[in-house]
């Protein structure tokens, strides 16, 4: 059953007045806003599809998805064949990962990833032997639809099926496990960004994969509406759509070429009129929508056991002299399939990956396709216009498609008022980039959303750290307050046990009658205070002398460091990865402020002694080039720090003595610059001398008042 | 260092603040036509010196607040501010009237909020306000149509008249007299009812003035083509001349003798003018599609009261200043529903 | 005159009637203003204002003991927010944190660690894990950067790191208007 696009006598009315007032068309359509950039699908559509392009080496990033990162089930050096599980993970929500061709599997690193940071991620490389060959049916299938939702699903999680659309979910994981749950399976065939065409020479091409994809899913969940939405600037993809959907009950349905008619919320409306709530999965208003490349994927995976290895991609842009779509082995390079179109100047320039309304730009020239990677884009940049100040002018909100404030969003995201940005639900904001595409001002617009969200991220992931740090600070303080009182209790009833049995010594010559009752007594007492001690001995260990505690601690250092210096070489000449990147500098430059705070706090107590210490300490740590040497200094520069202490502590002493006249607690501490015990001999003295000179001033006083 | 990712998207649709305000001027032009028509060249005299002032002001202070000059001239937004007033003055009035009132429109209405964008008051109504009540004689003394007062006034005349206040060949105030508006007021005051002054020949037996009638047509051909051309919205005009329309058809149904026919209103003063060219103003009004209805529809009871029972004879300066100020609250409470959400 | 003053009377007893009406129909059943302080602190607990967690710095503001600006990781917002709950004067911000943007956390380097227990004494969320003589080691999903733990180390052996920026944790920089140069444009409709 097809249906041809016809068009009723109010499209036509509102077509022909587009001619003359070309926002008109956004009466064609149901969702609201949206924008008609100019398109030039034809650059790609002009060239040939190319499919036996197999580059040299293949760049495999261990997480292409959304969720989490898969393990290698590869080593350094091995063979392998195309469609060859890579790396898989059971630890949750994933996707594995295929050999896209045969060959060896030269390293497994970190490489940089097709993401907007420029960070990098870790890769298993594959160089390719360009024979290709295959492992046939390796998801090991025999052509059956699978009958239920579980074994569909099953399935597509082996063949590391993610959505092609952009988003990379898992698909196995957006398809419900029962059936008669969806209502209505949708085909994403509307294609709406600019340049783009990929989807559309995949409908060319493999109509008959998508329709067929299409049906397993619609049979193994019970789907009875099949609904394909594709763009009316695609003649071509909707004739092969329909001449494969002949004879199905797969429905063909033209939409009008319109700026964002692929998101899902828009192109769901747009085909059944369901408007998808908010925070809420489509699935659970019975809708189930996928990307053509992904019905497409499903079909060889269900019927020729074929993973997902590699998918249609877009090499275009107006830099290139030869746009075309090709068939990509996952993980080819971008830059490789750009100088493949020749170029029209050298590559300075950064490519887009994506569209040029949601696409981003790569920081790096040299990254891999990804299994959500559905166009390469090269342009030479241009000077941009200079943002103006916004004129409220509300172009952004009308074009809009979630019917939001654009403009009142950036007022508050650039004032960082974020609670009032979410209030406004910028959470909903597909990042479309309909609003900064008409804004007169020029103003980066969805920057200032993807700037405000990522930063409500970051305050609500703070804010939970906050209130888990405060809850473990309160507990922890509770607990202190519990064991001090323990510890009391404890010594209490040591005490009143020892008065007790000294009592009942007493007692004992006195009268013996009442000894074995109080003795009971207090042999309980004495084992209920053991036994809690006991406990609190388990939980945490009481806590023992500083002085005593240290000494030891050393000991063990000195021990541990005089049997373990030999053992420890083999460490020191290899270091771990790990400790290889760990920046050494903010490391030394943390230890030295804490240090420094550390050695303020020890002046203000003790003097200027302090100080000296804390630079030899410092001093230390800059020369620990070697582990050994580190340890050596460490155990050095606790030893010197016990002995400090020891020493403050002496010091402390005679300071306090001296406090007791009162002269000397108006004397600044700093000028005692000899050692604490000079300087509080000093002290002394001077405070003897100044408690002297009041004597004889009072003295004199008095005398004067006598006289 | 990983430099700060540029974003998409990477296209846009070529409108800029410039081509918007340079579409609104050129929509001003067939007033401006008919104006020098009715009026004589008086108001391109006005603009000169007008454009003359804001571009020595605008200069000065964008050198005072430390910001690029050039482009923040040629976004020619202050243009718009300045024709603004220019419309609203007499075209005989005095050189310092104008100087005056753009000067203080771009100083307090503009430049003091942080510059384009950033003010609240709507510049061109703050500095017409401020004329209004400064100088109350000379903009109450309209220059009049050709042909009520049976000579057309020669570039020269004017610009004599408004440099030296006197006129050549004959007296001031042969050619000035009251609008319409202020009109009808006085001899209401003086128990005239309002169809023997609308009948009356300074209004053409027509019972619509000449004149200010066909400027106000000008404006409003000028405000289609803006429309047309996405420069302003239509819930400004719509609002705006709707519920206008409405007020006055009500009143005069209720009594005609008091109340001024709705196409009277709609001709009159500055409406048209208001409607398409300053409730208009995106920066000042409400920016949701239902606050711009309510805006609009807001100024136009204002004005209605004004007209009608206020000190001023004409209220759109007052009106526009006061909705001004609901424009926040307004924003705050028709906020559209979001796409996934229900009421 | 005996007309003014009963309108005038009758007024006053108006607003009176009413006023009292809305202070007990719109109380505010707020927060003490310590509790309100205590959220807006980082609740790092580093005590670097002098009292031994945030808590007590809160309690200590909310009874106009304190200083508003003595908390170092909360900066200057921290401070305005103080201010603002206390209705004090800000006060400048004596000491700056040195890294603002970017999370820090402990480090032990495990190599090292002889097992003294300081540490695990000093960290007030109790982020550290282990025992007497046994190597430690930070919980560093629950440490709070308060560098508490370095200066009580005698070996040295604990660092603060920079918390590491993975594609998942990135976010996208705030837009800055000035440096707008050089885009990739699309020529849009003619």
């Amino acid at each position: 059953m097809t249906t041809t696009p016809t068009r009723t006598f109010k499209q036509k009315l509102i077509l022909g007045l587009s001619k003359l007032y070309p926002m008109a068309k956004r009466a064609l359509y149901r969702f609201h806003g949206g924008v008609f950039p100019r398109y030039n699908k034809e650059l790609s559509l002009s060239h040939p599809l190319i499919t036996d392009f197999i580059p040299k080496t293949l760049v495999l990033p261990l997480q292409q998805h959304v969720g989490v990162i898969t393990e290698p089930l590869v080593t350094l050096g091995d063979l392998v064949l195309k469609n060859q599980l890579l790396a898989n993970t059971e630890k949750g929500l994933a996707a594995p990962i295929h050999a896209p061709t045969s060959g060896k599997i030269v390293a497994i690193e970190e490489r940089t990833l097709p993401h907007a940071s420029g960070l990098s991620g870790l890769s298993i490389i594959l160089e390719s032997d360009q024979k290709d060959q295959a492992i046939e049916n390796s998801l090991d299938v025999d052509g059956s639809i699978p009958e239920m939702p579980d074994k569909l699903k099953a399935l597509i999680h082996r063949a590391g099926i993610v959505g092609m659309g952009g988003a990379g979910f898992p698909t196995f994981a957006k398809i419900p496990s029962q059936k008669g749950q969806i209502k209505y399976l949708l085909i994403n065939g509307a294609e709406c960004e600019p340049f783009i065409t990929c989807d559309d020479v995949l409908m060319q091409t493999r109509a008959n994969d998508i329709v067929q994809g299409a049906l397993i899913v619609a049979q193994s969940l019970g789907i009875e509406h099949i609904l394909c939405g594709i763009e009316d600037n695609k003649g071509k993809a909707i004739k092969a759509m329909q001449k494969a959907a002949k004879d199905t009950n797969v429905q063909i349905k033209v939409v009008v070429t319109a700026y964002p008619m692929g998101g899902q919320t828009q192109l769901t409306q747009e085909l059944t009129g369901i408007e998808l709530p908010a925070h809420t999965h489509a699935i659970d208003v019975g809708v189930l929508m996928m990307n053509v490349a992904t019905f497409a994927a499903i079909y060889q995976a269900v019927i020729h056991g074929n993973p997902l290895t590699s998918r249609y991609v877009t090499v275009s842009g107006l830099g290139l002299n030869h746009p075309f779509n090709i068939d990509a082995r996952l993980g080819s390079s971008f830059k490789e399939l750009a100088l493949l179109a020749e170029p029209k100047t050298p590559l300075t320039y950064p490519l887009i990956k994506g569209g040029p309304m949601m696409g981003i730009e790569m920081q790096s020239n040299d990254v891999p396709i990804i299994k959500t990677t559905n166009c390469i884009l090269a342009t030479p940049p241009e000077p941009m216009e200079e943002p103006m100040p916004c004129i409220r002018c509300g172009e952004c909100m009308d074009a809009c498609p979630i019917n939001l404030l654009p403009q009142q969003l950036y007022w508050h995201s650039r004032s960082h008022e974020f609670d009032k940005v979410e209030e406004l639900k910028v959470f909903d904001c597909i990042e479309c980039g309909c609003c900064s595409f008409v804004c007169p001002s020029h103003i980066p617009l969805v920057q200032y959303y993807r700037f405000a969200k990522s930063e409500i991220k970051h305050i609500k992931q703070e804010e939970a750290t906050a209130e888990l740090a405060k809850k473990r600070h309160e507990f922890r303080q509770e607990r202190l307050e519990r064991e001090k009182k323990e510890r009391e209790d404890r010594i209490r009833a040591k005490k009143e046990a020892v008065k007790q049995k000294a009592a009942q010594k007493a007692s004992a010559e006195t009268t013996e009658t009442e000894k074995p009752k109080a003795n009971a007594a207090a042999a309980a007492a004495a084992r209920a205070a053991k036994a809690r001690a006991a406990k609190n001995g388990k939980e945490t260990p009481p806590a023992e002398p500083k002085l005593s505690a240290r000494d030891r601690a050393i000991a063990a250092a000195k021990k541990r460091t005089d049997a373990a210096s030999k053992p420890t070489e083999s460490n020191t000449t290899t270091p771990t990865k790990k400790q290889k990147d760990k920046p050494k500098d903010p490391k030394a430059a943390a230890m030295a402020a804490a240090k420094k705070r550390a050695a303020k706090a020890a002046k203000e107590k003790h003097s200027t002694q302090a100080d000296a210490t804390a630079s030899t300490e410092t001093d230390a740590t800059d020369t620990t080039d070697t582990m050994k040497d580190k340890r050596a200094a460490a155990v050095e520069a606790a030893r010197q720090k016990a002995a400090e202490k020891k020493r403050a502590k002496q010091s402390e002493q005679p300071e306090n003595d001296s406090l007791e006249t009162p002269s000397v607690a108006t004397k600044p501490s700093d000028e005692t610059t000899a050692t604490p015990n000079k300087a509080s001999d000093a002290k002394r003295k001077a405070a003897m001398a100044a408690a002297k000179a009041r004597a004889k001033k009072q003295q004199s006083k008095t005398t004067e008042e006598k006289t | 260092m990983a430099t700060i990712p540029h974003t998409s998207p990477f296209t846009h649709n070529a409108s800029s603040v410039r081509k918007v305000m340079l579409q609104v001027q050129i929509a001003a032009f067939p007033a401006l036509m008919t104006h020098i028509y009715f009026f004589g060249f008086g108001i391109t005299i006005q603009w000169t010196l007008a454009v003359l002032t804001l571009i020595i002001v605008e200069t000065a202070l964008l050198k005072l607040r430390n910001r690029p000059v050039a482009p923040y001239i040629f976004d020619l937004s202050g243009l718009i501010t300045v024709t603004g007033i220019v419309f609203c003055i007499p075209p005989e009035s005095p050189w310092w009237v104008i100087v005056s009132g753009v000067t203080f429109a771009l100083i307090f209405g503009k430049h003091l909020y942080g510059g384009l964008g950033y003010n609240p008051f709507n510049p061109a109504m703050l500095g017409y306000a401020f004329l209004l009540i400064s100088f109350p004689a000379e903009l109450t003394q309209w220059t009049l149509p050709s042909e009520v007062s049976g000579h057309h006034i020669s570039f020269i005349e004017s610009f004599h008249l408004i440099f030296t206040g006197q006129s050549l060949n004959l007296s001031f105030d042969q050619l000035t007299g009251a609008t319409p508006l202020d009109e009808v007021k006085t001899a209401l005051a003086m128990g005239v009812p309002v169809t023997t002054t609308l009948n009356s020949t300074n209004f053409n037996g027509e019972q619509i003035p000449y004149g200010w009638a066909w400027i106000n047509v000008a404006f409003f051909i000028g405000g289609l083509w803006m429309l047309y051309k996405r420069a302003i919205r239509w819930q400004y005009p719509v609002g705006f001349l709707g519920s206008l329309a409405l007020i006055a058809y009500v009143f005069h149904w209720i009594d005609p003798d008091t109340y001024a026919p709705a196409s009277f209103h709609l001709l009159t003063g500055g409406i048209m003018l208001a409607a398409f060219f300053i409730i208009t103003d995106p920066v000042t009004s409400s920016t949701t599609p239902l606050g711009r209805f309510i805006y609009a529809a807001g100024i136009a009871v204002l004005v209605y009261v004004i007209r009608n029972w206020g000190a001023f004879p004409d209220g759109i300066a007052f009106g526009i200043l006061i909705m001004n100020m609901f424009v926040p609250l307004i924003d705050q409470y028709t906020q559209p529903r979001v796409v996934g959400y229900r009421r | 005159m005996i007309s003014a003053i009963l309108i005038f009377l009758a007024l006053a007893i108006l607003f009176g009637i009413l006023l009292g009406y809305a202070s007990v129909r719109f109380k505010i059943e707020g927060n003490p203003v310590a509790e309100q302080i205590d959220n807006v602190l980082p609740q790092t607990q580093c005590g670097q204002c002098g009292f031994p967690g945030c808590k007590p710095y809160a309690e200590a503001l909310a009874k106009g003991e304190s200083e508003v600006n003595l908390c170092v990781p909360g900066g200057h917002e921290v401070m305005i927010q103080i201010s603002e709950i206390t209705h004090r004067e800000p006060k400048e911000m004596e000491a700056e944190p040195e890294n603002i943007a970017q999370k820090i956390v402990a480090k032990i380097d495990e190599d090292i660690c002889i097992g003294c227990v300081h540490c695990i004494k000093a960290c007030p969320v109790d982020a550290i894990l282990g025992a007497t003589k046994m190597m430690h080691t930070v919980i560093e999903s629950e440490c709070t950067g308060c560098e508490k733990c370095i200066p009580v180390c005698p070996v040295d052996c604990i660092a603060m790191i920079p918390e590491e920026v993975t594609p998942q944790t990135w976010g996208w920089p705030e837009p800055t208007p000035q440096e707008a140069p050089l885009i990739q444009t699309f020529p849009p409709k003619d």
